[in-house]
């Protein structure tokens, strides 16, 4: 906001110059965003080098002193949606509209539904039980939870990159923390817990 | 835990409650508890959190439990560096 857009005429050093400034020192969490929404290292690597390149030939669209990062991650989460879901061999990817219907259509049900897991159970899971019980959920549902538990970043962020009002992003978080805690309390019952 | 849920009230004007163990609104006691433990709750949310948070062991426990799965996501799981060769792959393209 306080600094003013960079000019179409902006010198090609200047471009680099935001470039390596702005958008390269999130490049590891941009490579664990792909990875995490695709599951799969080639593609993630396609799916950052992609983004990067868009970056790079919009760079006059982006307002230096913004959030470079949720600017990028929202070109990256564009990306995956129009190039990488389509051509995906997972099993048709659950789509947001189709989600909120069917979680909308059983809110009755959302009002009395608690998990019975406890907090001693998740602290005693390891790195990779957490991981795999996030990679299973449905991608839409893993997007909410890496970009609010993972990333750190605000609802507000969240609603500009995912395209969705704030109150859509709250409750998304809220029924993708419910299915986490399904699919959590599985690894917990594994090992011995009895909830 | 340690509350008994019918004392007898001879205590007057002391409005001590019982430890409630059952939330008859939990699933929007887990939404305000989410939102405060994302620091995105807002005042009204985070004074409902002030007055009622230790007296209904429901809440208490998703408290803990939301708060631990929360730091298991953000420290538990790995995130690994991007590779260096997909990094001077980018230098390259854009410079070119």
């Amino acid at each position: 906001m306080s600094e003013a857009p960079i000019k179409e005429g902006y010198s090609d050093d200047k471009r680099y110059e935001v470039f390596n400034r702005e958008f390269m020192p999130h490049i590891d969490s941009m490579y664990n965003f792909a990875f995490r929404l695709t599951t799969d290292e080639d593609d993630a690597n396609d799916l950052v080098q992609d983004t990067y390149l868009k970056a790079f030939r919009f760079i006059t669209s982006f307002e230096q002193g913004t959030n470079a990062k949720a600017w990028l991650f929202r070109i990256l989460k564009n990306s995956f949606i129009n190039d990488y879901r389509k051509k995906s061999k997972e099993p048709s990817k659950v789509d947001y509209q189709e989600v909120e219907t069917t979680y909308n259509s059983e809110e009755a049900a959302d009002a009395t539904y608690t998990v019975d897991l406890r907090a001693d159970a998740v602290q005693d899971l390891i790195g990779d039980e957490v991981a795999t019980a996030l990679n299973s959920l449905p991608v839409d549902f893993r997007t909410v939870i890496i970009l609010c538990d993972i990333e750190g970043f605000t609802y507000e962020e969240m609603a500009k990159i995912l395209d969705i009002p704030i109150g859509t992003v709250r409750s998304r978080l809220h029924r993708a923390r419910n299915l986490l805690k399904e699919k959590l309390k599985n690894y917990a019952g594994s090992m011995g817990y009895d909830a | 835990m340690n509350a008994p849920s019918n004392r007898p009230s001879a205590e007057g004007e002391k409005q001590e409650q019982p430890m409630k163990h059952h939330c008859e609104h939990h699933a929007e006691c887990i939404k305000k508890i989410q939102a405060i433990l994302d620091g995105e709750a807002t005042e009204s949310e985070k004074e409902h959190f002030r007055l009622n948070m230790d007296k209904c062991m429901p809440c208490i426990q998703t408290y803990h439990l939301e708060k631990c799965i929360k730091e298991a996501l953000n420290s538990k799981v790995l995130r690994k560096p991007c590779p260096e060769n997909l990094i001077a792959t980018i230098k390259t393209k854009v410079n070119s």
